[in-house]
């Protein structure tokens, strides 16, 4: 499964640092679900192949189970992306 | 002091560019170089050859430069990929930025090779050796591919040790290891030494470097006159040249093109000529040069080659000028024998703000082209190649900008960043 596109709403303060506030994922029945990122474990740049990405592992609350999920920004092209893991793609698809 | 000099090759960059790209960015599963796989043109637009192949591929003997179907005869399984230059230029600027991290003096040789001049930086990281591994494991743990460093007191020494073993190694070739790793390495291993050369000095009875480094140096000079004392000094490990920050200025410039089907049509050529003398002259114009000899190349079908080439009045850099150049050069050339393949090259450049010697027989109106070109140039740098072309490649199926990589090897999967 490759890296899915998704809708991210996040805020720039005046340093440039960038966090993202809420993600909108599908649920099971196909309808868009904007969830709240309560927390950011951590944060991190990567540069694979030269293409600068911010990694952002967070937290988002899905019912009463708190979910972690890898959501990557591209920087030149502005796009946001979650990571689908091996380990996730077991957790995911019956949580969402 | 002595030099200590690193070469520092990609292991197999195009296809590792690709491979990390489409893990790391989007998500895939598989390491395309943990598979037989290749990176190959397109076979529809005869593009069709091997760029650049996984150790796995080679081992079925697929080598770089075989067409697409002789790789898939020698391996059936093979994964083709098509090559996205885009990425390929990003990822060769990250990792120069790199190496300009660990040494002042880095001479970019290639997309994906590079000297570093590393003298005198053994109090910063230790031995040469330490360095080097240093470097190797940065790029592999920020970029995600991987290189081999050859380290050696000179260029060309540093160069034939970054080609031993592969991947993602370090070797060494100090003056006084060239006989035990070097010598014994057959002579089409020496850099420079090309095929025909080899095929001359077997002749000779010399098939090792080591055989060739002892050979007699006026035997050499006889058979291959000045050429012959490059690589009898090559094969004795010595070069005297030295590792550069500067680029060194083109001296021509020139693009290219295979064409889809065989022309056998003289105005179907003339049009390839002008969407390649297009993009040659913008180019010229970007480095603000002008070119005074303008040369044209044919490839038939059955891949004889020729070229012609002619010395214009006054240098130039106007297309439509450039273009009536290699429209009589293409006349006085041509056979009428269907074309696989046209280039423009231009050579003998003068710089672009030199007074031009005008014309009394300036039928052309000069003045006017050159200031023409000047503003499609600015429409185009803005919005497009596509923004502006000549009425006569409407409805054509020649694209008006040829030569250089076209704009859909460009990017991968036509769009930067995600797959959709």
């Amino acid at each position: 499964m490759n890296h899915m596109p998704v809708d991210v709403i996040a805020t720039f303060n005046v340093q440039g640092k960038i966090k993202p506030n809420y993600i909108r994922l599908e649920d099971d029945s196909h309808a868009l679900q904007t969830y709240k990122i309560e927390s950011i474990v951590y944060s991190k740049e990567e540069k694979y192949a030269g293409v600068s990405v911010l990694l952002f592992c967070c937290n988002i609350k899905l019912g009463n189970c708190m979910q972690m999920i890898n959501i990557k920004y591209h920087i030149k092209t502005h796009q946001w992306v979650m990571v689908n893991e091996l380990h996730e793609t077991k957790e995911t698809p019956e949580c969402l | 002091m002595d030099k200590v000099i690193f070469h520092i090759d990609v292991n197999s960059a195009f296809l590792s560019w690709e491979a990390v790209y489409r893990l790391h960015i989007l998500g895939e599963k598989t390491d395309l170089r943990e598979i037989p796989s290749a990176v190959g043109g397109d076979i529809k637009k005869r593009h069709g050859i091997i760029l650049a192949k996984s150790t796995s591929a080679k081992k079925y003997g697929v080598r770089t430069g075989d067409t697409i179907s002789e790789a898939q005869k020698l391996c059936p399984d093979i994964v083709l990929v098509a090559p996205h230059y885009d990425l390929y230029d990003t990822s060769s600027k990250a990792f120069m930025e790199i190496l300009r991290d660990f040494s002042p003096c880095v001479e970019q040789y290639s997309v994906d090779e590079a000297y570093c001049d590393m003298t005198g930086t053994m109090g910063l990281y230790g031995s040469t050796v330490v360095a080097a591994n240093l470097i190797k494991d940065k790029i592999s743990s920020e970029l995600g591919f991987t290189v081999n460093i050859g380290v050696s007191s000179n260029k060309l020494l540093a160069k034939m040790a970054s080609d031993f073993k592969k991947p993602n190694l370090v070797h060494t070739l100090f003056p006084e290891e060239m006989e035990k790793k070097m010598w014994k390495l057959p002579v089409e291993e020496l850099f420079y030494v090309g095929r025909a050369t080899t095929k001359k000095l077997h002749t000779l009875g010399i098939h090792t470097i080591g055989e060739l480094a002892r050979t007699d140096l006026d035997i050499l000079r006889s058979h291959f006159k000045k050429y012959g004392e490059l690589i009898y000094a090559f094969a004795n490990g010595i070069d005297l040249s030295v590792v550069t920050k500067e680029e060194t200025p083109n001296k021509g410039y020139g693009n290219s093109t295979t064409i889809a089907f065989d022309v056998d049509d003289e105005s179907v050529a003339k049009m390839v000529l002008l969407s390649l003398a297009e993009t040659v002259c913008a180019r010229l114009r970007k480095d603000s040069v002008m070119a005074t000899v303008v040369a044209v190349s044919i490839v038939d079908f059955e891949f004889h080659h020729a070229s012609h080439q002619m010395t214009l009045l006054t240098a130039s850099n106007t297309t439509n000028e450039i273009h009536k150049a290699a429209c009589r050069l293409f006349d006085e050339l041509w056979d009428g024998t269907p074309l696989r393949n046209l280039g423009i090259h231009t050579s003998k450049l003068v710089s672009g703000e030199t007074m031009r010697q005008m014309n009394f027989f300036d039928m052309d109106h000069y003045e006017k082209l050159s200031k023409l070109d000047k503003a499609v140039d600015v429409v185009r740098e803005r919005y497009g190649d596509n923004s502006i072309m000549r009425a006569t490649f409407l409805n054509n199926p020649i694209y008006h900008m040829t030569g250089g990589i076209p704009p859909e090897k460009r990017k991968p999967n036509n769009k930067e960043g995600i797959k959709e």
